[in-house]
């Protein structure tokens, strides 16, 4: 079936949405923000899984789609605890004041 | 009567003292003074007895069944069974060990008696009496092994009983401040180190010749090794089983001269007399110093396969004849020295190193049996001596001792030394009952007949004028000399008049120290009927036809450990030995040299030193002498002092300054504490603690470095797991394939 958009674009707009994504991450110091950034960089993956799923007319990629949004999930739930647990400690969600680990 | 099985008890018995005065025989003494010393050192005592009882037993089974060697297993020591290898510990009772450990055991007895009054009092009475026995323990498993191997763990174990007894009194200073004791048990332990290289060496060539250390496998593969004229090889190379023999027997030659202290490695023995009196008597005259004889005359197969081969050490000399040479100069040389010595157990020192020079002479020139015959005699007479020299220390101890407390003119520091020959005199009516039994030694010592060191000393003489003309004369200038010091040592000792207080005041000895020495001068009276020569070749050959007769002499007795072996292709032959046939020319000229050194040391000390502070005879020519006669003069003038410069040459520049001081104290002492201080301080302290602190610090350093990475901050990670991701990437992209 042909595709109305080229699979070039596709993975342009994933490549783009991961590097802001990476960037978020590296760049930012609000936990909440390091997350949301982390999120965009998994749904960046999943959107290059569909996409190519789509193109190449084959279903692994969309069920792998699923595993990971069941593991966001789980991730998100695991980090919001955790972040709610240092901001109940330090009254703070900055990352660079969690710094206890250096060397 | 077999009682073979009951050989094993000869070691157990002296163990079993060792342990239970080791354990708690310092507990005893230390409760109860009297009663604790005479429970220790009768207990040490007994056992070596037993020892001596269980040997006699031995002899007789021996003596009932053939005279074969026997051969009792203890234990298998190791095992490898891959390959297929064993090394076991058994004994071999055969005429030769039970002969040595007659004499350990009996003559060990005997000073284990005197022992017990002799140490009464001192603080470590137990310990003393734990080392005797532990000597002796060592010394009969040296005697009794049946291998190389075992003999060298007796070595090395007596070799350490000498250390420790030599510097028994090891917290003693002299005079000026040096732990001479210590030293001195420090040079044995070093000197004989020099020599046990020598023997593990020759172990290791056995070894490898022939698979194994045993005996009766090792002189039987060398028998057959050299008449089937096969090679050894060395890593490809092929050499003669004599040539082989020929570095197994100078390499025991190493060994000899250090445990029994031949030239070049004796200087240790006159230091050794450091140790207690009772040492010097028994390990240091009578038994531990007959190690190295006892090699050689174990090893007399060896040493015959080298004679009858021709091979030559470097194109020189054969080494039974070095054997020979370094026996009989050693005989020579230390009886010169002894001249000069004014400390009655220095002379006896050097008189031992003497004696034992007759042996290692003799079993050089293939007279095993009279080395051994000697060795016996020497173990009676010089045993003896030490022991009477002992009971004339303690009189002459007892006797300054009382003029110190008794009188007060007396009590001035006059650098008395009560084992000095010149503050004596006239003790022979102090101490009657020494007196007696130290002349019987001496003259034994001298080689008066019919004294047992007269037939001993004959036999060697004898087989050194069969053998070679120049050793004889060597030998026979020995003799005389020996003659000579022993009559300057019993003048200045006993004859004259008292020169110093304390000899004036001595006392004669307790009767526990003076009844050993009784019996031992009985032995040396009755000990050369042990070995009687025949008087004519007809009764030699009679006695021969029926060897089965009332008397059974050494020669006979020993032959079944010294068999003359013919190495011809028959095989090896038993022969019967040539009796030794007695010649009046030689014993007369033996009689003769003894007389003449008596009398030769009767002229020069006759009432001389008359006092303590006088310089010796030797040493300075008094003029009165010379007017006499002009032969006097001429000799007294001319001969007596260049003769004395040379004695003196010989004791203080090359004996003391050269050999003493320079080459073992300079030259073998300090490589010894550089080499040890280098080891301590540069190898030890820079390079085993560099590595291992290095090692460290470098870890540190690394560390200290690494740990900046670790900065803590959750974007660095998250920013090298990127860095990682893209190189991944890069790497897969563009440089994988």
């Amino acid at each position: 079936m042909p595709s109305a958009v080229d699979i070039n674009w596709y993975i342009a707009l994933s490549g783009i949405l991961f590097v802001i994504g990476a960037l978020g991450v590296l760049l930012r110091r609000n936990a909440i923000i390091l997350f949301m950034s982390i999120e965009l960089m998994l749904n960046s993956a999943n959107l290059l899984f569909v996409a190519f799923a789509r193109h190449l007319g084959e279903l692994e990629g969309q069920v792998l789609v699923f595993f990971v949004i069941t593991v966001a999930a789980a991730e998100v739930a695991v980090g919001l605890a955790l972040i709610v647990a240092i901001f109940r400690s330090k009254k703070s969600i900055n990352i660079d004041e969690i710094n206890l680990l250096k060397g | 009567m077999n009682t073979f099985s009951l050989a094993p008890l000869i070691l157990y018995l002296p163990l079993a003292g060792l342990l239970f005065n080791g354990l708690i025989g310092r507990g005893i003494v230390d409760r109860n003074r009297p009663k604790g010393e005479r429970l220790v050192g009768w207990l040490a005592t007994l056992m070596t007895f037993s020892a001596f009882i269980v040997s006699v037993t031995l002899f007789i089974s021996l003596a009932t069944n053939g005279f074969e060697a026997w051969f009792v297993p203890i234990m298998n020591w190791i095992t490898i069974p891959a390959a297929n290898f064993t090394v076991n510990w058994t004994l071999q009772v055969d005429t030769l060990s039970v002969t040595m450990m007659l004499v350990v055991t009996g003559v060990g007895s005997l000073i284990h008696v005197y022992a017990i009054g002799y140490m009464h009092g001192d603080p470590d009475f137990s310990r003393f009496f734990t080392y005797f026995n532990l000597f002796i323990f060592f010394m009969l498993i040296l005697i009794s092994g049946s291998s190389y191997l075992m003999m060298f763990v007796g070595w090395e174990g007596v070799g350490l009983c000498s250390y420790l007894l030599i510097s028994f009194w090891w917290d003693r200073l002299d005079k000026n401040g040096i732990p001479a004791n210590a030293n001195a048990g420090r040079k044995a332990m070093v000197m004989n180190r020099i020599g046990d290289f020598g023997v593990l060496l020759a172990m290791f060539l056995l070894f490898w010749t022939f698979g194994t250390l045993d005996y009766k496998p090792v002189f039987d593969g060398a028998v057959e090794l050299y008449k089937s004229g096969q090679v050894v090889q060395f890593g490809g190379v092929g050499v003669p089983i004599a040539t082989v023999l020929s570095a197994v027997t100078v390499l025991f030659l190493l060994g000899v001269a250090g445990k029994s202290a031949q030239i070049p490695l004796y200087t240790w023995l006159p230091d050794a007399m450091a140790g207690p009196t009772p040492v010097s008597a028994l390990i240091h005259a009578a038994t531990m110093v007959t190690a190295g004889v006892y090699l050689l005359v174990r090893s007399n197969v060896l040493y015959e396969i080298v004679r009858d081969s021709g091979a030559l050490l470097f194109g020189l000399i054969s080494t039974p004849d070095l054997v020979a040479w370094v026996g009989a100069l050693t005989a020579f040389f230390a009886g010169l020295i002894a001249f000069s010595q004014n400390d009655i157990k220095k002379v006896l020192a050097y008189s031992t190193v003497s004696q034992l020079g007759f042996m290692v002479a003799a079993a050089g020139m293939g007279a095993y049996v009279a080395a051994m015959f000697h060795l016996i005699t020497h173990a009676f007479f010089k045993a003896l001596l030490f022991l009477g020299s002992g009971s004339v220390i303690h009189g002459m101890e007892h006797g300054h001792h009382e003029i110190a407390h008794g009188h007060d003119g007396h009590g001035e520091d006059d650098g008395f030394d009560p084992q000095d020959m010149r503050y004596m005199g006239g003790l022979r009516h102090k101490m009657p009952t020494t007196y007696v039994v130290y002349m019987i030694g001496a003259l034994a010592l001298a080689g008066i007949f019919p004294l047992a060191g007269f037939w001993s000393k004959d036999e060697i003489l004898l087989h050194g004028q069969t053998h070679a003309l120049l050793l004889f004369l060597i030998l026979a200038l020995a003799a005389l000399g020996t003659a000579f010091y022993v009559g300057r040592q019993l003048i200045m000792t006993f004859f004259g008049t008292p020169r110093h207080a304390a000899a004036e005041h001595a006392h004669e000895s307790p009767p526990l120290m003076t009844r050993p020495l009784v019996v031992l001068a009985i032995l040396t009276i009755l000990g050369g009927l042990l070995n009687v020569p025949y008087l004519t070749a007809a009764q030699a050959e009679r006695h021969e036809m029926h060897p089965q007769g009332f008397w059974l002499l050494l020669e006979q007795w020993e032959e079944h450990s010294i068999p003359a072996i013919e190495l011809s292709e028959e095989g090896v032959v038993h022969l019967p030995h040539t009796p030794v046939v007695f010649s009046p020319v030689v014993a007369g000229l033996s009689m003769l040299l003894a007389l003449s050194g008596l009398a030769l040391a009767y002229l020069v000390y006759k009432g001389r030193p008359k006092t303590y502070s006088e310089p010796d005879r030797l040493a300075r020519t008094p003029i009165w002498w010379w007017s006499i006669l002009p032969l006097n003069t001429l000799y007294m003038k001319y001969f007596v002092p260049w003769f004395n410069r040379f004695a003196a040459w010989l004791a203080f520049k090359l004996d003391g300054e050269f050999w003493h001081d320079f080459v073992h104290d300079r030259v073998i002492r300090d490589l010894f504490v550089n080499f040890a201080d280098f080891s301590s301080n540069v190898l030890d302290a820079q390079g085993v603690d560099g590595i291992v602190n290095g090692a460290g610090s470098v870890t540190r350093r690394l560390a200290g470095v690494l740990r900046l990475t670790q900065t803590g901050y959750a974007r660095t990670y998250a920013l090298a797991v990127f860095l990682g991701a893209v190189g991944l990437l890069v790497y897969f992209l563009f440089m994988a394939n």
